[in-house]
């Protein structure tokens, strides 16, 4: 059957069927380049910090450990147990440092404020920092993400 | 000679070329000093080239060289400093008539039609020129490159849906470290160039394609103002112009170069007093000055989004501004005054 009239002519139905075949090839090869261009991060599942180097650490004071590509903080609270922070502003990503005596955690960046159990109390600041577990394991401290 | 000259001119055919100069004319009133800045920003490109390559023959962007080699630069090669300190001067100057050549078309509404194309290639460029200054920032890779780089790679990931994925992009991961470093200088020395020189190339055509803009008011006169010839009287003005500014440049190069910042470690905390470069001032003070909740939405979120908002509104003026003689074009003159008032006033509170 013959049509008398057609929306689009077959010159431009050949275009575009070529065109979105060209589109498709350009997508499949575009695909794996944008794969390639971000790696994958590993955040450690655990990490473990042999007891001896923070038993000697007073009580309210504040030490550093690598937390896969971030600083970790780990704090003696009163009763001897430890809490850990990944020390890392939840504002725009700066490292925190703890400043004794006011006992808070200090973020140069933006001047954030986050008092000793972490929370935000001033400043840009959204959210508290992030609390890692700990728990202790023979003569080592493994902390973990919490959760 | 003449044999030599008629040999070259059959192949290649620069008579055209010569032509389309000594016809070229730039209309002569009170604005005409903006037509200067085209130029200025040219040389300041040129120079930004040829320093950037004698840098990075010393130059070694991994996490263990990167800060030392800098200090190698300015401390054993010979006049290493000055070259530093020229090719962060100049990136400066650059930026600067940046500006003053945005603000110069955006008072003078040059963008209007048929040079909608010009201005968003204009904007283009000024988003390169602008990666260039964060990405080269980086490099020395001293305590306060790396706390910046931070906060500004970090800023994308506010951006609904895609802002995680650009933040992996410019960061090469989740974290600043070694591979941000490679990437931010791949794209400084190898992309960006070559992303400007194609945008440049577009640029420069349309320029030469509408001709010099006049300024509305100008327009109105009616008849055609008085001009200067292009080739030899304008061109000649340039050249004074560009020997003014090179031996600002140079002086102010030699009596204030750079310093260099220790090494930075990814896991000491972020030194005090960080500041990005100047041209970043009013954004920095915006984020600083934003509180951490508005209506119950993040206020981190809530500023990125009004900056993407500003500047897309920015990259289209031309196209919202299309009746740039009626009131509409006047309150649209007086918001990009309110804008650049705004930047200024930012930048010297962030100083304070």
């Amino acid at each position: 059957m013959k049509l008398l009239y057609s929306l689009f002519s077959r010159r431009a139905f050949l275009n575009s069927l070529i065109g979105g075949w060209l589109a498709a090839l350009g997508a499949a090869f575009i695909s794996p380049l944008l794969k390639y261009i971000v790696p994958p991060t590993r955040e450690p599942d655990q990490v473990s910090v042999p007891l001896a180097e923070v038993q000697d650490l007073a009580a309210g004071s504040v030490q550093g450990f690598a937390w896969g590509n971030k600083p970790g903080l780990l704090k003696k609270a009163e009763d001897g147990s430890f809490i850990a922070f990944v020390g890392v502003c939840t504002h725009l990503d700066c490292n925190v440092s703890f400043v004794a005596e006011k006992r808070r955690f200090y973020c140069a960046c933006h001047e954030g404020w986050y008092d000793e159990n972490g929370i935000n109390v001033a400043g840009p600041p959204p959210a508290p920092l992030r609390r890692l577990a700990v728990s202790v394991e023979g003569d080592a401290l493994i902390v973990k993400k919490q959760g | 000679m003449n044999v030599l000259r008629a040999w070259i001119e059959e192949r290649l055919g620069l008579r055209a070329v010569a032509a389309f100069l000594e016809k070229k004319e730039v209309p002569r009133h009170k604005h005409t000093i903006f037509y200067y800045t085209g130029s200025s920003i040219l040389l300041f490109l040129g120079i930004q080239i040829v320093t950037g390559v004698l840098l990075a023959f010393y130059y070694q962007p991994t996490l263990a060289e990167a800060n030392a080699s800098v200090a190698r630069i300015v401390t054993e090669m010979p006049l290493g400093w000055l070259l530093r300190s020229v090719h962060s001067w100049s990136a400066t100057f650059m930026i600067a008539i940046v500006f003053v050549h945005l603000l110069g078309i955006a008072f003078t509404k040059a963008y209007r039609k048929p040079r909608e194309a010009t201005w968003i290639t204009g904007v283009l460029l000024l988003a390169a020129s602008l990666a260039f200054g964060f990405t080269g920032y980086l490099l020395p890779w001293d305590e306060l490159s790396l706390a910046a780089t931070k906060v500004g790679t970090n800023l994308p990931k506010a951006i609904p849906v895609v802002g995680a994925w650009l933040t992996g992009v410019m960061r090469a991961g989740e974290d600043v470290t070694g591979d941000t470093l490679s990437r931010f200088f791949i794209f400084h020395v190898s992309v960006l160039p070559l992303a400007v020189i194609a945008l440049l190339g577009v640029h420069l055509f349309l320029v030469q394609r509408h001709g010099m803009s006049v300024p509305l008011e100008e327009e109105r006169k009616g008849a055609k103002g008085p001009v200067i010839p292009f080739w030899p009287n304008f061109a000649y003005r340039e050249a004074g112009v560009w020997l003014i500014l090179l031996g600002l440049l140079v002086t102010i190069a030699v009596f204030a170069a750079p310093g260099l910042g220790p090494q930075a470690d990814l896991m000491a905390p972020a030194p005090e007093g960080i500041k990005p470069e100047w041209y970043f001032l009013f954004l920095f003070q915006t984020l600083k000055l934003f509180p951490a909740r508005i209506l119950g939405l993040n206020g981190e979120i809530v500023a990125v989004l009004i900056m993407m908002a500003g500047m897309g509104l920015f990259a289209f003026l031309p196209f919202i501004d299309n009746r740039p003689a009626e009131r509409k074009g006047k309150v649209i003159a007086g918001l990009v005054w309110a804008g650049l008032a705004y930047a200024m006033g930012m930048s010297i509170w962030s100083l304070l």
